[in-house]
């Protein structure tokens, strides 16, 4: 039966170490009631899949149709803010349901195709280079702000066809949209600037890409609006939601990955010693251990269309869902030693980038982005020191990120 | 004249992303797990195959020609 399980997924100890606490409700109650924030909480592998492959049973309109108070609770007096906040992030392509969903990601998917991202290797190669060449100098760097982050920001804004100058200004601004998945009782305020400031930001430059299309991704969006199947509001905020999620999660890969080779150096001897004789190549399995191991993406959130039964447990028309990848990409019914950092695992059907239809649109630029990241430092560091025995969390159930991760060079 | 195609699905990679009955509805439909699963692999024309092959994100779908040989995907 059921032991006290915490249901502060904002405790301390959950941001932590997600690993123990969501290990310790799959084991215990894997379609498990969260009192405190009311949804459920799956972790159980088999269930996260069978959930995601079943979109009609879950819908992803969460902001649209769900009516509650935010989790955690904010001020009364930022209600106001939340519901502008609601309408934006309705409007995400991933926030709708079949069939307009289909629509909505064609317009985008040929961009994001693994031919069409292979292209940005040299790119993605030449912008790593530079980085490391900087971090040599030092003889040191903090992973998180002078690589993890850096790399995918600036193959983003290529993609956006933004300057090179405004890519950290646009990070500014993306970074106070990452309060979405904390539980600060005043994150409504920077949520709704970082909205507003993006919107400022980007509508000149769709209006321009309208009129004079290019090659970028933000074009792209606005042919979606010439042919019909987005409006000007939808094309700027899903351009934001593609400059979001094209950097936050790929910046969390490289970091959490990174992180997982230093604290297992025999993995670390294993890639750098790679001949190149498995296949898949032992990079690309090391990059799928990285993102089962340690996911930059802990959970994504539905709303139940209808009573669905799982698990013996009854989910209730409008129950909200939430699963949790941390959970599920341990699951010992589905990965044999879920717990050992093992870069030779395969296959790695891991779902860190969730299944489905709603499966990662970005998932071969942000394994192409973590392949060449893991592959140079590899290749040009005998060892990483870490500087830091203390790992600190950012406060969020939607996001595994380290706040900074210092290390010195060999 | 290129010859038949033989198309084959990689369950272990495939995540059930539903793009390839939705560009080549006669050659893929989904199975029980909602993964794809190939119908008849000469039901849609070779372009809507290779579409589909291509559209797929993480390259489950391998395309040969049976006639050359040749592997036309990935």
């Amino acid at each position: 039966m059921v032991t006290a399980i915490n249901d502060d997924m904002f405790s301390g100890a959950a941001i932590e170490d997600p690993y123990a606490y969501y290990g310790q409700i799959r084991s215990e109650d894997p379609v498990h009631w969260n009192e405190k924030y009311n949804l459920w909480v799956l972790t159980r592998y088999e269930d996260v899949v069978w959930c995601t492959r079943h979109n009609e049973l879950f819908s992803s309109a969460v902001f649209k149709n769900d009516h509650r108070d935010p989790y955690p609770q904010i001020d009364e007096s930022d209600m106001g803010l939340y519901d502008d906040v609601r309408k934006f992030f309705a409007s995400w392509f991933i926030q709708h349901d079949r069939p307009v969903h289909m629509d909505m990601r064609r317009v985008l998917h040929g961009y994001f195709t693994p031919k069409a991202m292979e292209q940005w290797r040299p790119m993605v190669k030449s912008v790593i280079k530079d980085l490391l060449d900087e971090a040599d100098e030092q003889g040191e760097m903090d992973i998180m702000r002078d690589f993890a982050t850096p790399l995918p920001l600036f193959v983003i804004a290529q993609m956006m066809g933004m300057p090179y100058e405004d890519r950290k200004f646009i990070r500014v601004l993306a970074e106070k949209l990452l309060f979405i998945g904390r539980g600060d009782i005043g994150r409504m305020k920077p949520l709704h600037d970082g909205i507003y400031e993006l919107i400022d930001y980007l509508s000149p430059v769709v209006e321009e890409r309208i009129k004079h299309p290019e090659d970028d991704f933000i074009s792209v969006l606005a042919d979606g609006e010439r042919r019909g199947i987005y409006t000007r509001e939808q094309v700027v905020s899903n351009a934001i939601l593609l400059l979001l999620a094209g950097h936050e999660t790929t910046i969390n890969l490289i970091c959490n990955g990174s992180l997982a080779f230093m604290q297992h150096p025999d993995q670390w001897r294993l890639l750098k010693e790679d001949q190149g004789d498995v296949v898949p190549p032992l990079i690309n399995r090391a990059t799928e251990e990285c993102l089962r191991f340690d996911p930059p993406v802990k959970s994504i959130q539905r709303i139940a269309v209808e009573d669905v039964e799982l698990g013996g447990k009854l989910i209730r028309k409008n129950d909200r869902v939430r699963w949790f990848i941390s959970g599920a990409n341990r699951d010992p019914e589905q990965f044999e030693n879920p717990n050992t950092f093992d870069i030779n695992r395969w296959p790695n059907a891991h779902v860190g980038f969730g299944s489905g239809i709603h499966h990662c649109l970005g998932a071969t630029l942000a394994r192409l982005e973590g392949q060449e990241a893991f592959k140079a430092l590899a290749e040009r560091y005998d060892t990483l020191n870490l500087k830091t025995k203390q790992f600190d969390y950012q406060p969020s159930i939607t996001f595994r990120s380290l706040k900074a991760l210092p290390v010195s060079l060999n | 004249m290129a010859g038949k195609l033989q198309v084959s699905i990689d369950l272990n990679v495939c995540v059930g992303n539903a793009m390839c009955p939705h560009l080549a509805g006669k050659t893929f439909d989904l199975d029980d797990n909602r993964q794809g699963h190939v119908i008849d692999p000469n039901a849609d024309t070779r372009e809507n195959v290779m579409e589909a092959a291509e559209a797929c994100p993480v390259s489950a779908i391998t395309v040969v020609d049976t006639e050359s040989g040749e592997q036309l995907f990935p």
